[in-house]
């Protein structure tokens, strides 16, 4: 690849470049440790919307497992917290300072939370090992996640944390619902469909915590969870909203429903506590059968998609040689020839003028990758 | 009839950029289009501010009074919007008249749409006052690398747009960010039964039955298709902006204006 053309794009995607290479690291990592695949600790990274009760949840979590002499380690992803009402073991908030980064980078608050979390995940391999080392002496990882729940699941930095964990331990998502505030059959299925989405976007097993059964009783939604026609009798008698669009997704969402586990639970008295975590060590137990064989898979196809990569840079850059040159050029993909390596990045340098001419706003038309975008645009 | 946008998604998906680029678009096409900013957090714009709930409520203000986090100011600020709708938001929408075009560049909190029901009765109200309007959903394009992540992205969309009851236009935003193209044009024309068959190759057996209702749910609803937005490219916006236009039926009464004006030239050629 044309070095003057990396740097050029670097410069403008710097972070996200480096976000990829984590990435990378991290699934060659994985090929790796996934021979030495851990069946504990099972790790529970905790979402939900803001307000959701995470925190509370995830400090009634840590409590049950001293009671019960569960083995817990806590992680806090959350870089704006002021002060959790628990002991964290390892704390973003120790390697990154969020009102600094929001000053150093001239970011919004949300800019400032994701901007940490990025930060801290280009670390996340030293995290992983250090829980590794000490994985026979632990049963639990308890993760919470930052107060705005996209920060996590729609950002490159949740997505490398996350594989980081799934590669190599057992891990099951648990979604905290406000059970007070899904009464509403409309909000509630928006939250169903927004649990729908985390599942597919993580492909993990998803755990739903009805919390703060306290205040309202999840009764409701275990049965509008079994029987369709009920909460579809709801969606009709809310509002007058009829909608066949809103008959198909409660169809849809059942079966949903029939594939995750869902706990009624209150961080504040601690109901629910045992049913959750057998709901855990059950998700574990599926992980175990169908994610790990999974896993396997994700990472031939990945050492594939390496491959075909490669050749496709190769081809490029031997087009590219023969055509400003005109001679026939011998390829070495390896150093071992130095005299030929050195004879490519010569070469190379010679194609700069050509090729920044190709990169340039105009030609962007007759870019090949863009003909098929082509039908998009007037 | 006026014309409004509501633009949501999720934070970092390009709203704002998305805005300022659209105002930019219309400026050079001699079209005039306002933006209003919802997003009481907002801090910095690119484009001109026609309208800002900041001068309603902000969640500093609400930060301080209420000696709260961000999330749930902000969640408090849209609660005082929806009070607000008789009074503040009836006085600003004067200032616009028939045919204009408005704006709403929205706050990226999931939240403001499962938790409370503010932007449905914002949009009620629109509607009242003679709005037409339409939702323009926009969702990163980096995210959407495989079929999975697809459905991921329509299953977000869906839980906002089901509060909203709106027409809607599906974006894929930051196009120009994308290295690969190749993949993403089998997400911009779903082919149901290769997206099933990836969908169950990559998502674990007891999901085959939900696999299959989702997809059905893609085939059934074109709702879910997205197209793509580059905005290096003027065609892109071109592009994007006439789906959105089709949406919200703009342009059908300026044609009808046209017809009386033949009509009148007519009537004085006799």
């Amino acid at each position: 690849m044309d070095p003057m053309e990396s740097s050029g794009e670097e410069n403008i995607v710097e972070e996200s470049h480096k976000l990829v290479d984590s990435l990378d690291k991290l699934r060659v990592s994985a090929g790796s440790s996934s021979s030495n695949f851990k069946k504990k600790p099972v790790i529970i990274i905790v979402v939900g919307m803001a307000g959701s009760g995470k925190t509370s949840f995830l400090h009634r979590l840590v409590c049950h497992t001293f009671d019960a002499n569960k083995r817990g380690y806590v992680l806090n992803l959350d870089p704006a917290v002021m002060s959790l009402p628990f002991g964290a073991n390892i704390d973003i908030r120790d390697t990154v300072k969020y009102k600094e980064v929001m000053k150093q980078y001239n970011l919004g608050p949300n800019g400032g939370i994701m901007t940490s979390l990025n930060l801290f995940a280009t670390k996340f391999d030293e995290v992983v090992s250090v829980i590794e080392k000490r994985a026979d002496q632990l049963d639990y990882v308890l993760v919470d996640t930052p107060g705005q729940i996209e920060i996590f699941t729609w950002s490159a930095s949740g997505a490398i944390i996350t594989e980081a964990f799934a590669s190599t331990f057992p891990t099951v998502v648990t979604y905290v619902v406000d059970t007070p505030r899904s009464t509403s059959p409309i909000t509630f299925m928006s939250n169903m469909l927004y649990a729908c989405s985390i599942l597919y976007k993580t492909r993990l097993p998803l755990v739903l915590a009805f919390n703060k059964t306290d205040v309202a009783d999840h009764k409701f939604a275990l049965e509008w969870m079994e029987d369709f026609e009920v909460f579809q009798a709801a969606i009709q008698s809310d509002n007058s909203y009829t909608s066949t669009l809103a008959n198909s997704l409660s169809l849809s969402l059942y079966e949903f429903y029939r594939n995750i586990r869902s706990i009624g639970v209150s961080a504040i008295t601690g109901a629910g506590m045992d049913d959750f975590f057998k709901a855990i060590e059950a998700s574990a137990d599926e992980y175990m059968q169908t994610y790990k064989a999974d896993l396997d898979k994700r990472k031939a196809e990945k050492e594939q998609l390496e491959e075909e990569r490669r050749e496709k840079e190769m081809e490029k850059l031997r087009k590219d040689m023969e055509s400003s040159q005109g001679g026939t050029v011998v390829l070495n993909t390896g150093l071992k020839d130095r005299d030929a390596a050195e004879k490519m990045m010569v070469e190379e340098e010679d194609d700069d003028d050509f090729k920044i001419e190709e990169d340039s706003d105009d030609a962007i038309d007759e870019d090949e990758e863009d003909e098929e975008m082509n039908r998009f645009y007037v | 009839m006026r014309y409004a946008q509501l633009v949501i998604g999720p934070a970092g998906s390009g709203k704002s950029t998305y805005c300022s680029s659209l105002h930019q678009h219309c400026e050079t096409m001699r079209r005039t289009m306002h933006i209003v900013n919802l997003d009481p957090a907002a801090e910095v714009f690119n484009y001109p501010v026609a309208m800002d709930i900041r001068e309603l409520v902000s969640v500093d203000v609400i930060m301080e009074e209420l000696k709260c986090g961000p999330n749930a100011a902000l969640i408090r600020c849209m609660e005082h919007l929806e009070d607000s709708l008789y009074n503040w938001l009836d006085e600003e929408l004067e200032n616009f008249t028939d045919d204009d075009y408005l704006v709403f560049d929205c706050p990226g909190q999931i939240e403001i749409f499962t938790h409370v029901p503010v932007l449905k009765n914002f949009v009620e109200h629109l509607k009242k006052n003679s709005f037409n309007v339409c939702a323009v959903y926009l969702l990163d394009s980096q995210f959407v690398t495989d079929v999975t992540k697809f459905i991921s992205g329509c299953m977000v969309s869906l839980s906002a747009m089901i509060q909203l009851e709106l027409p809607h236009v599906n974006i894929l935003s930051k196009m120009d960010l994308l290295q690969d193209k190749s993949n993403i044009d089998e997400f911009l024309d779903p082919e149901p039964r290769t997206m099933l068959a990836g969908l169950n190759q990559r998502m674990a057996p007891q999901y085959a039955k939900l696999n299959k209702a989702l997809i059905e749910l893609v085939e059934q609803y074109s709702m879910v298709r997205f197209t793509p937005l580059d905005l290096r490219k003027e065609r892109s916006i071109k592009y994007v902006l006439s789906e959105i236009d089709k949406c919200i039926q703009f342009g059908e009464d300026a044609e009808v204006k046209i017809k009386e004006l033949d009509e009148d030239m007519g009537q004085l050629e006799l």
